[in-house]
């Protein structure tokens, strides 16, 4: 009787396959755009005090206010509910007006091929959504026919970025006489000074995805663009013992025996990085933006600051989750009118003065410093275009794979070629079930 | 005198007793089992910990630090974020539901199989030990689709219905067993009396048996009540959730809010814990049922 939650995904796996077959043969639903829906149904799984939450219940308000007689009915839905069963509730009458969906070819991508999502590229044009993104953001909001990102039609529509800095702690960077690295040298030089002082310099989480993270960050160090493409989008076949990964793993493996890195963090979850660095334990963290409106909460005791990965022109990060409307929405017209909303100029700025990345937003209608501070990170990065997506988004399941990979790196039971064989395996499979 | 000679030999113990205490092996096993109680209670207690601590402390002092003062905050923020109370209800009317009409199915059934001695029972034995250990991601699809055909998506009705015949599965199989080791000079003196085969189902079987029945009724409320992946799948409005689905409102993306998850947890389990508590002693009574009178 009691049941294993391991089981979860061989199940979701069964539906998706199951699922497939029958879900096809939806679309071509536009002659009634539901323009005269009374009632809008909304889902998103943001908490209400994050940056996304705050902003999203103040265009709910906008759009209460610029259509009455419509009534907005809002459910916060938990993160593993949508993931789990997004393809049954859509593919039932259960199915929401306007919901909010991670972006991905696992997801918003399989949806989008099986018929459940509404094509918005025609939308998207018409009211200028397509042109307050981005290339980097737009690759995640557009699918091709197989479900894979980066070319076809428009299936959503985010409202913030995240990308992956370097969190430092200023007051231990004072106590040590350290200036903010530009480039990797001066980078390596800062955490050689802690460890000579007996201080670990980087908080990492070894048993999620903060240590693939800096794996990544250092093989974009060699990578461009091209490189970027061919391993996220297929253009061409990766070579995983070439310079770029290559690179990424020597170095991983070289930060680990200089002691950069502790040996116990290969079993630290992410949740527990973040505290240690909270607390002061250690003067580096390098992680996503999604921390940052916790920190300015919560960091009391000492000052600190953000820099982008030295010397790196790509960095690890993509654009947020996605609104998406489902094909079986009967409010279509108001789920756009609500999208818009979204991108409006006031709800942008207040997402940004709450701790978010907003995608449109104009940096002088930010009043708060610190998140200037990231905003404005983010505005360098995009305007050189400088998205390259997640280590683990190339094939479904990559993430443990690669969790696996890194932190066989940290504990030393693995060289760096072997780990490069290993996280090769799944890739190259992947990309003979896609006929690549 | 009954009293005086009741006590002497009490007091003749009392030597032996402090014996016993000294004997070194008895520390020993104490405090294995005190280590053994601490450990089992220690996820429950760090719950305890955390969900009474402001998000502040926690960042500051991490998961394990004792917090300065009590925070209710997370709980009462909780508790109004997924409007707890209706969640409760949905749960308690479900597992209730659950409970009875799983408990009468079984002893419809164990009837017929244990006391009723129907041909092929043992097949339908099998049949039933399969059921039960059939992994319900294996069911969700069909599932799906049946309470899809029969509008009952996303209703407490369908959670009711599914939950009923997986319990009931095992319900039967148990009291099937129980049923047939049933005396059956009791059987023979119903008979003699003329009592038809519902009137002994009524009057004579179920109520020998109702300490077993007691222990199914509560193990049927706790298991449906802790479910969680057919709910999760089953109940997509929020108004029709039940309390573990609630609980996966705090899981983010990226990021977990460990003081209000730990609240969640907290108040998430406390009704199962009274439930069991309230009803130990028909579970004890039911498992030393089997001895003979």
């Amino acid at each position: 009787m009691i049941r294993s939650r391991a089981g979860l995904s061989a199940g979701a796996l069964l539906l998706a396959t199951s699922l497939a077959l029958t879900a096809c043969g939806g679309g071509g639903g536009s002659e009634d755009e539901g323009a005269d829906a009374k009632t809008l149904t909304l889902w998103h799984y943001e908490g209400p005090t994050s940056a996304m939450g705050i902003a999203w219940n103040k265009a709910i308000e906008e759009f209460k206010a610029s259509h009455p007689g419509v009534t907005v009915k809002f459910e916060e839905k938990g993160f593993e509910q949508i993931q789990q069963n997004a393809q049954m509730i859509l593919n039932s009458d259960s199915a929401p007006d306007i919901m909010e969906y991670n972006k991905g070819n696992a997801t918003a991508g399989l949806l989008s091929k099986q018929g459940l999502l509404t094509d918005l590229t025609e939308e998207a044009s018409k009211r200028g959504w397509d042109k307050a993104l981005n290339s980097s953001l737009q690759t995640t909001t557009k699918y091709d026919e197989d479900g894979i990102m980066g070319s076809g039609k428009t299936y959503g529509i985010p409202n913030y970025a995240e990308y992956v800095e370097v969190y430092y702690n200023k007051d231990l960077f004072k106590k040590y006489n350290l200036q903010v690295p530009t480039t990797l040298d001066e980078f390596t030089k800062v955490m050689d000074t802690f460890v000579q002082n007996k201080v670990t310099p980087l908080a990492v989480g070894g048993a999620e995805y903060p240590a693939q993270q800096i794996l990544y960050s250092l093989a974009l160090s060699k990578a461009d663009r091209a490189w970027v493409d061919d391993y996220q989008l297929y253009k061409n076949k990766v070579d995983f013992k070439g310079p770029q990964l290559k690179y990424g793993a020597d170095t991983f493996k070289q930060w680990v025996d200089k002691g950069y890195i502790a040996k116990s963090s290969a079993g630290i979850k992410a949740e527990d990085m973040g505290v240690s660095f909270t607390q002061g334990k250690f003067p580096i963290m390098i992680s996503g933006s999604w921390w940052y409106g916790r920190f300015v909460n919560e960091i009391k005791n000492f000052e600190w600051g953000t820099f982008l990965f030295p010397g790196n022109k790509l960095h690890p990060g993509s654009s947020g989750n996605l609104w998406v409307v489902p094909e079986k929405s009967k409010a279509k017209a108001l789920a756009y009118d609500f999208i818009d909303i979204t991108m409006k100029p006031e709800i942008q700025a207040l997402l940004g003065n709450n701790g978010g990345v907003p995608v449109a937003a104009d940096v002088s209608s930010i009043t708060d410093a610190k998140n200037k501070e990231l905003i404005e990170n983010f505005n360098k990065i995009s305007s050189e275009d400088g998205l390259a997506f997640y280590p683990d988004w190339p094939a479904p399941g990559y993430y443990d794979v690669l969790v696996a990979g890194v932190q066989g790196l940290i504990n030393g039971s693995k060289t760096p070629d072997q780990v490069l064989t290993e996280i090769a395996k799944p890739y190259d499979e992947n990309l003979a079930d896609l006929g690549k | 005198m009954t009293l005086t000679a009741n006590r002497a030999p009490a007091e003749q113990r009392t030597p032996a007793k402090a014996e016993k205490r000294a004997n070194p092996l008895r520390f020993v096993i104490l405090a294995a089992l005190l280590a053994l109680l601490l450990i089992v209670i220690a996820p429950l207690l760090i719950i305890a910990i955390n969900a009474v601590k402001s998000p502040a402390d926690y960042a500051s002092g991490g998961p394990l630090s004792l917090p300065p003062r009590l925070y209710w905050d997370g709980i009462v923020d909780f508790w109004n974020r997924v409007d707890f109370g209706m969640k409760l209800w949905n749960s308690f009317i479900t597992s209730f539901t659950v409970a009875v009409l799983g408990v009468l199915l079984s002893i419809l059934n164990a009837y017929a199989l244990g006391i009723g001695k129907v041909k092929g029972r043992v097949w339908f034995l099998v049949f039933f030990l399969v059921a039960n250990l059939l992994p319900q991601e294996v069911l969700v699809y069909p599932l799906y689709f049946l309470s899809k055909e029969a509008g009952l998506y996303d209703s407490l009705i369908s959670i009711v219905i599914i939950f009923t015949v997986i319990q009931a599965a095992f319900g039967t199989y148990l009291l099937t067993s129980v049923y047939q080791e049933f005396p059956t000079e009791l059987l023979d003196a119903a008979d003699v009396d003329g009592a038809g085969k519902l009137r002994t189902l009524w009057s004579v079987v179920v109520p020998v048996s109702r300490p077993t029945l007691g222990v199914l009724f509560t193990f049927f409320f706790i298991w449906t009540w802790n479910e969680f992946f057919l709910p999760l799948v089953f109940l997509v409005s929020n108004d029709n959730q039940t309390v573990p689905v609630a609980l996966g409102v705090l899981q983010g993306d990226r990021l977990m809010d460990a003081t209000m998850t730990s609240a969640s947890g907290l108040i998430g389990i406390l009704p199962a814990m009274l439930f069991f508590l309230i009803f130990q002693r028909t579970l004890t009574r039911g498992i030393t049922a089997g001895a003979i009178k």
